[in-house]
């Protein structure tokens, strides 16, 4: 499930959690990391040696849950964003979750920021303790949040209250207003909303079609970007569902690459 | 808007050929013209050609064919009432000559080109250079060039046909596939399609590379067959190609077209006679290793995109123009072998002379279908 899906389930969390005794007894690390992959950056930088050396770089990371003190140092390092730093024992009443965050702009101390979940679904508000920079481990700052004791190990990410506010009315897709007929919709060959729009009018309700005349989707994205919000802007405005709209050609290579590394030599033909 | 029920003219296939012929019959007044095509317009070898243009060829005839379909791209936009560009671009052909032999050759070609009005000349390999500065001079031992061939937007200039067409009543039924032709005592009589059936006395078979298939639905086996030819694209870069660069003996070609982007095709001569229209590696390897021989400075572009689309091909390399003789009101625009798009404004004005039984500005009876029967084939080999 977890590698469907990506979102670790209870019992894979629940398993990388250190003892009772010792969740109640201090700041602690959790690393979320569950999926083999060759990387140990979290082994080396810790000063107190509570992640084990491992003996093969795929290994998954293992815990020293008795020297650990949770400094933050992991949490800021790691590339996959999957250490986190608890402390179950921060005040009677709350706990508090650092969180690496590496989105501008940075939450400032005491901004109340919404927490989510491991699936981006929202939890509870969490007041911002601190946001340590981290300038020296990779940039990624690691942001220390106030939240329900009985939360901290269910949130995991956090976002600020003005950008969920900015983010909210372009979520809906079907919403024409807010894609004014100025938007770009293929930034590869600068096409805007409004000329897709103008196609679609004039009959042309197929991605391909669109792509042979205007050239949404023929730049070097290949219609990564824009191919569902092309196949979008057909279905509002022809009234077919999204899902009868065809995809279109999809054409080698995945991604652009200089024609002199396919050239070769003579005895790999 | 529900499809005809009948049609005075059925196209099948919905390429330049056919919106040529389409806009061609409507213009000299034949009414209820349907054109019939299983995807979308372009979506076949129209939309997948080099569009590259030119008139520096070896037969008279095509030189003329040619030359009359360039001096309507000159003035297409004007003459179709086209909202948006063709972007015939002229800024020429140069086309390499490996060895003497094919140096000798392009002499030859040259006199006829000249003596039909067709502006070419030949260049020795440093008078080559001066029009294409990042070539390697050293890999050919002549070349012709004319300046006034080119590349046209095979997109817009199908959509300039098509829209023309439509304002004079023609029908587009696109995602509307032909399967089957009702021929009764050796007549047409109609057209079966996903859309329904169209009563029709008269059915053109403009189906490029499904050309062969659509034969055998009336019973007729055409001496044709069809084979992928690929090619690839680069990002754009700033300008710095005119011409399109070609060369015969190596089966290559190469362009950059307005937009900045080069587009550079090969064709593969053991290629196997199919419907793929798939990709390969193979081509990539040897398109890009030939391309970086000849023009080095290429090798630091970056690959975008690589695609395949069919040649029709016939056993001399030129199209079938004309009727079939056992089955009345069936007619043919096939068999391009690869020049099809440059040559369709001449396609619709002769098949609709042809089919109206006006005199033909351009003799092309001698690409009837008769002529695999008669043996009288009409070679041409300055083909890629």
């Amino acid at each position: 499930m977890y590698l469907k899906t990506g979102v670790a389930d209870k019992e894979l969390v629940s398993n990388a959690l250190p003892t009772e005794e010792r969740r109640a007894s201090g700041p602690y690390a959790i690393i979320e990391c569950f999926q083999e992959i060759p990387c140990n950056p979290c082994t080396e930088i810790c000063p107190f040696g509570s992640i084990l050396p491992m003996d093969d770089i795929n290994d998954l990371p293992r815990m020293d849950y008795d020297t650990c003190t949770g400094c933050g140092l992991c949490a800021a390092i790691c590339p996959g964003l999957a250490i986190f730093i608890i402390n179950e024992s921060y005040s009677d009443t709350v706990a508090s979750v650092g969180i690496p965050y590496e989105f501008v702009p940075l939450p400032q101390k005491g901004d109340v920021v919404k927490m989510m979940d491991r699936a981006g679904e929202f939890v509870t508000d969490g007041k911002v303790l601190r946001v340590v920079p981290n300038k020296k481990y990779e940039n990624t700052p690691v942001v220390t949040v106030e939240v329900p004791k009985d939360k901290v190990n269910e949130v995991r990410f956090l976002q600020l209250k003005q950008e969920a506010e900015v983010a909210m009315p372009t979520a809906d897709p079907n919403d024409e207003e807010n894609l004014p007929d100025t938007t770009i919709i293929c930034r590869c060959e600068n096409i805007t909303v409004g000329e897709v729009r103008k196609m679609i009018d004039q009959g042309y309700d197929d991605f391909d079609e669109l792509k042979r005349l205007i050239r949404t989707g023929m730049g070097p994205c290949q219609g990564r970007t824009c191919r569902h919000l092309i196949m979008q802007e057909i279905s509002r405005k022809t009234g077919k569902k999204f899902e009868d709209i065809e995809l279109g050609a999809f054409r080698p290579p995945t991604k652009p690459i200089q024609l002199e590394q396919l050239i070769g030599g003579k005895e790999d033909v | 808007m529900s499809n005809p029920k009948t049609a005075n003219v059925v196209i099948i296939g919905g390429g330049i050929s056919g919106v040529a012929i389409a806009w061609n019959l409507a213009k000299k007044g034949v009414k209820d013209i349907v054109i019939l095509e299983k995807k979308t317009v372009c979506s076949g070898a129209t939309g997948r050609c080099g569009a590259g243009i030119r008139m520096q060829w070896g037969a008279e005839q095509n030189c003329l064919l040619a030359k009359m379909s360039v001096e309507f791209f000159e003035n297409a936009n004007e003459i179709l009432e086209y909202d948006r560009d063709v972007e015939f671009d002229q800024g020429g052909y140069l086309i390499v000559a490996g060895n003497e032999k094919e140096n000798e050759q392009f002499k030859k070609n040259i006199a006829l080109q000249n003596s039909l009005g067709i502006p070419s000349k030949h260049l020795t390999p440093q008078e080559a250079k001066e029009i294409v500065p990042h070539m390697d001079e050293t890999q050919i031992v002549g070349a012709t060039f004319c300046q006034k061939d080119g590349h046209l937007n095979p997109f817009n200039t199908t959509e300039a046909f098509a829209k023309a067409a439509e304002r004079l009543g023609v029908k587009i039924l696109k995602k509307t596939k032909v399967t089957g032709i009702d021929v009764k005592n050796d007549k047409i009589v109609g057209v079966e399609t996903t859309g329904g059936y169209i009563s029709t006395p008269l059915v053109i078979n403009a189906a490029g590379g499904w050309a062969q298939e659509v034969g055998k639905m009336a019973g007729v086996d055409l001496p044709l067959y069809s084979e992928r030819h690929q090619i690839l694209v680069t990002e754009p870069v700033e300008l710095i190609q005119d011409p399109m660069y070609m060369a015969f003996s190596l089966n290559i070609y190469i362009q950059q077209t307005p937009h900045g982007s080069f587009i550079m095709g090969r064709s593969n001569p053991e290629e196997p006679r199919d419907l793929r229209q798939t990709s390969s590696w193979q081509f990539l390897h040897e398109m890009i290793n030939t391309c970086t021989t000849l023009l080095p400075p290429l090798r630091k572009l970056n690959l975008v995109r690589q695609w395949a689309g069919l040649y029709n091909m016939t056993e001399d390399a030129q199209p079938i123009y004309g009727k079939v003789d056992n089955v009345e009101g069936f007619w043919l625009a096939c068999g391009y072998s690869g020049h099809g798009f440059m040559l369709a404004p001449a396609t619709g004005i002769l098949l609709t002379e042809m089919i109206l039984g006006e005199p033909l500005s351009i003799d092309i009876t001698n690409l009837d279908l008769g002529r695999f029967e008669r043996g009288e084939l009409c070679f041409e080999t300055s083909v890629v």
